[in-house]
């Protein structure tokens, strides 16, 4: 896209070109591009070389799994039922795709609209990370076509699970609908949008809600089996607890990455808007993450004096577990603080980087690493790691898939913008280009 | 006078001679071999040598418990049963119930003597019983070393010709 | 705001909490005073009169119309079998609802045998973890599984504490959980005992209710002081198991794991349950309060509807 940009071509971000005629569909898939323009820069893209080959081996071995079953893909065994697909792709997603909320309740709920730059990419990777993790659910139950009997068929109120899975579906509609605004200026549907901002408010408490159950109902999945976890990553009472309050920093820092990323590797797609903005947002996400961190701590901390186990931290498992509060929490606090006080954006992100590491580390942890730490240690399959991997990939090319079109990175005019020195005073304002487009 | 002492003394002498006969306290009608096959079925019945348990056990209550007359061995059960007298019968079977754990018998034990409760099934008993002096003094204790396994029971076992194959090789039948 | 404005606002929230409150409401289920059941069964498995004949291994594999063992049942060089590079013996498996496993202590100079199956528990831990409800505890005490509902999701397996439940990991179309079932459908539920109980020789398996057999047990430890250990396996681990175990020697010298919590393991979960109706009733006047507060007088955002701009009610 650089090399497009040179020439002085570039990707659609309104709804009329700039002879005055409507894009259709087909253009606004190919972001305004020719399909000649549009495949050579896509070969171009070395990102899609990798992507290539991963599909290549990946998408193969889903078909086997499906063909073959879980004992052909996986090291599932009677003591060792969970594997990489729940393990990282259910239990390390989730709590990273908590942005959604989080941003939600911030600029819906908390009037700070001074985020709305960042509000759209948070809400969109929370959406395609519960998606993915019901992707990743998909390939890991025994029999996948049966996901909606606990919707419908057949109940089981009791159990943890039951609440997640509900919890997920009512939350995935909850997050469509809030990344459908989008998707309906994209589209051109404008009364559509207008609908469904009417209920932001309500949608995004109905998220917070959501958000906080299932989240700790996540961690309280792992309190049905109190002697096969390590006590260090075990809390009957607290478990929930740590679960949910690790998802702030998880979802705050997701964003910082995926942002990071973003203006990086795609800053063509990013406007004004959100260029200028981003250092100061980024700085004020990492706030927000360091007291969700600092809290984290805190009640690991309790959890630990709690139960009194004190002596575990002497063995070694303890020592791995320090290494993952060093890593995951004290590294990124001292980082952020740094960071956020001498206003170093760069510091800021590495630290949102271990913080995402240490979430990922400790949700492996609990469901697979310290788990039956009593027992034998189970290693994934090489097949699980693949399909793991392959999924990830899925997700990203996805993701990339969607900020390239959407108004997520972007704001949509009503006409296309001409950013020249020049130009300045006749720009319309984002709010005057919405009133054209609603006719109001 | 000397005539009738001679009757007199050869009527004792006989008297004296059956005197032995009673000597072996509770012996009755006990016999020399019985085949035990109540239960018969994946094994096929014992051949049970009866006269040579008699010899080596001397005292029938260390297999008929206290129903022979001749006192208990089991100090829990001599509190009650140390004077009985010979029973009717001492047969294994008509004090262990051959289906201990039928509901009619599981309802039963509701209204069971306390003591009695625990006591075994007939193929509990015979093992019990029989085992326990085997293993102190070097009888048989191996499954088919008391009686041998019948077809059906080698299917059971997945045994003998009913074995799981070693990949590649057949058998017939089955 | 305008009340225009404020009507929608309303409208907006509590359809989104309508949505939520769609959610079934959770049981928090009353565990803590369980009576138990009355007329459950149970099993007394007396770890000193089983000799490893494993007939009882045999009797399920018929009962249960299980697949040809890898060796036959007379076969006792399986219990020199371990896995996981010694770490395991034998366990029931998607083939063997259950297996009988030898041990040696030093407080016996006879090796002693365990047999391992599904303990049947009062309050089930798989039962609990099951979000379609696919297993039940039956009123003649046995937890039976519904493979017609399972969506394989092996929560249940997680849950269990004594690690029984295996899975058919090798099917592809129909994998479901494979464990003991009490005999349930064939005998149980008809009042006759299991196939394993039946089969025992030596009487090591005793069938009667569970209440009974709690009595059984203690008259045999009072009885034969030293014979036992003065436990009873099963009677209170977990909330108490259908299947109860005496043994002479210490239960963790045969393979048992006496680390168990006492309480079900549902007591686990209930204050987390118990919390789900709460937020669902408090989060949405809590965070709508929120809102209020700190948005009154702010400036609105670009996309916000009620803007100052449209407080004639224009819309």
């Amino acid at each position: 896209m650089k090399y497009l940009e040179q020439e002085g071509i570039r990707p659609l971000n309104a709804a009329v070109k700039k002879n005055g005629k409507q894009w259709n569909l087909m253009e606004k898939l190919f972001l305004g591009l020719t399909l000649e323009q549009y495949v050579s820069q896509f070969i171009r893209n070395k990102f899609n070389w990798l992507l290539g080959i991963i599909f290549a081996i990946g998408i193969p071995l889903i078909i086997y799994r499906f063909i073959f079953g879980l004992g052909a893909v996986t090291h599932g065994s009677y003591d060792y039922p969970w594997g990489l697909f729940l393990g990282f792709g259910l239990f390390c997603m989730v709590p990273l795709s908590a942005s959604g909320f989080m941003l939600g309740t911030t600029v819906e709920l908390f009037g700070r609209h001074d985020f709305e730059p960042i509000e759209r990419l948070a809400l969109l990777n929370g959406l395609l990370g519960y998606l993915f993790a019901v992707v990743y659910l998909l390939v890991d139950l025994g029999q996948p076509w049966r996901l909606g009997y606990p919707m419908f068929y057949s109940f089981g109120p009791a159990a943890v699970l039951f609440l997640v899975g509900w919890h997920v579906a009512t939350y995935l509609s909850v997050q469509v609908a809030e990344v459908s605004t989008s998707f309906f200026e994209w589209i051109g549907w404008p009364r559509a949008k207008q609908f469904v901002r009417k209920g932001a408010i309500g949608l995004t408490v109905s998220g917070i809600i959501l958000s906080t159950l299932h989240q700790g109902a996540l961690g309280a999945l792992f309190v049905y089996a109190p002697g096969k976890i390590h006590p260090l990553w075990y809390s009957a009472p607290f478990q929930w607890l740590h679960f949910f309050v690790s998802s702030i920093p998880g979802g705050l820092c997701m964003v910082i990455v995926v942002s990071t990323v973003v203006i990086k590797t795609m800053s063509w797609r990013c406007d004004e808007r959100f260029k200028d903005n981003l250092d100061k947002l980024t700085l004020g996400l990492a706030k927000g993450a360091s007291m969700g961190l600092i809290t984290y701590l805190v009640i690991k901390f309790i959890a630990v004096a709690h139960e009194n186990e004190w002596v575990y931290l002497t063995t070694g498992w303890g020592a791995w577990w320090l290494l993952e509060i060093f890593l995951g929490v004290l590294v990124p606090l001292f980082l952020f603080a740094y960071g956020i006080h001498n206003k170093q954006v760069g510091l800021v992100r590495v630290a949102a980087f271990f913080t995402v590491a240490g979430i990922v580390l400790n949700r492996l942890n609990t469901a697979l690493i310290t788990f039956n730490w009593k027992l034998y240690q189970e290693v994934p399959h090489v097949f699980e790691v693949i399909i793991s991997i392959t999924i990830f990939a899925i997700y990203i090319a996805t993701y990339r898939f969607i900020l390239n079109r959407l108004p997520i990175l972007y704001a949509w005019k009503a006409q296309p913008v001409e950013v020249t020195v020049t130009e300045t005073v006749d720009e319309k304002t984002p709010i005057e280009a919405d009133q054209e487009l609603v006719g109001a | 006078m000397i005539r009738n002492l001679t009757w007199h003394i050869k009527g004792v002498l006989l008297l004296a001679c059956c005197l032995f006969l009673a000597l072996p306290a509770g012996a009755m009608d006990s016999p020399e071999a019985l085949t035990i096959d109540t239960l018969a079925d994946l094994y096929q019945g014992v051949e049970f040598d009866h006269q040579m348990h008699v010899d080596l056990a001397q005292d029938c209550s260390a297999c008929h418990h206290h129903t022979t007359g001749t006192g208990t061995i089991d100090l829990y059960c001599a509190r009650c049963h140390d004077s009985m007298e010979e029973q009717a019968t001492v047969a294994c079977q008509d004090c262990h119930l051959a289906d201990p754990f039928s509901a009619a018998a599981i309802q039963a034990k509701g209204e069971t003597n306390h003591f009695h409760v625990d006591i075994y099934g007939l193929k509990g008993a015979y093992h019990r019983n029989c085992m326990g002096c085997h293993e102190q003094m070097d009888g048989p204790t191996g499954c088919q070393d008391c009686h041998a396994r019948t077809e059906a029971g080698d299917a059971f076992y997945h045994s003998g010709k009913f074995a799981p194959l070693a990949a590649g090789a057949t058998h017939e039948e089955h | 705001m305008s009340k225009l404005s404020r009507r929608r606002f309303l409208a907006g929230s509590l359809a989104g909490c309508a949505a939520v409150m769609a959610a079934p409401a959770k049981n928090a289920l009353a565990s803590g005073n369980l009576a138990g059941f009355p007329d459950g069964m149970g099993v007394l498995v007396d770890l000193t009169r089983c000799v490893g004949c494993r007939s009882c291994e045999a009797a399920c594999n018929k009962e249960q119309q299980l697949p040809a063992p890898d060796q036959p049942f007379d076969d006792y060089s399986v219990f020199d079998q371990t896995f996981h590079h010694g770490t395991q013996k034998r366990r029931p498996t998607e083939k063997a609802y259950t297996v009988v496993n030898r041990y040696e202590s030093k407080l016996s100079d006879k090796p002693i045998y365990r047999k391992i199956q599904c303990n049947h528990c009062n309050e089930p831990a798989c039962l609990t973890s099951c979000f379609v409800g696919a297993y039940t505890k039956t009123k003649e005490g046995a937890v039976i599984y519904n493979s017609k509902v399972c969506v394989g999701c092996r929560n249940c397996m997680i849950a269990c504490p004594f690690h029984v439940p295996a899975y058919s990991y090798s099917s592809a179309t129909d994998p479901v959980v494979k464990k003991c079932i009490f005999c349930y459908d064939t005998r149980v539920k008809h009042g006759k005992p299991p196939a394993c109980v039946e089969i025992c020789p030596s009487q090591a398996l005793v069938f009667g209710k569970r209440a009974e057999l709690l009595k059984i047990a203690r008259e045999r430890i009072e009885r034969h002081p030293g014979k036992y250990q003065d436990e009873i396996y099963g009677e209170k681990e977990v909330g108490g198991t259908s299947w109860l175990y005496l043994s002479g020697v210490p239960f963790e010298d045969v393979g048992f794991d006496t680390s168990l919590q006492k309480e079900p393991i549902i007591n686990n979960v209930k204050d987390f349950l118990a919390t789900v109706p709460m937020v669902l009733a408090i989060w949405p006047a809590l965070f709508t309060g929120f809102h209020l507060l700190s948005t009154k007088g702010k400036k609105h955002g670009e996309e916000d509807q009620h803007a100052e701009k449209h407080e004639g009610g224009e819309q």
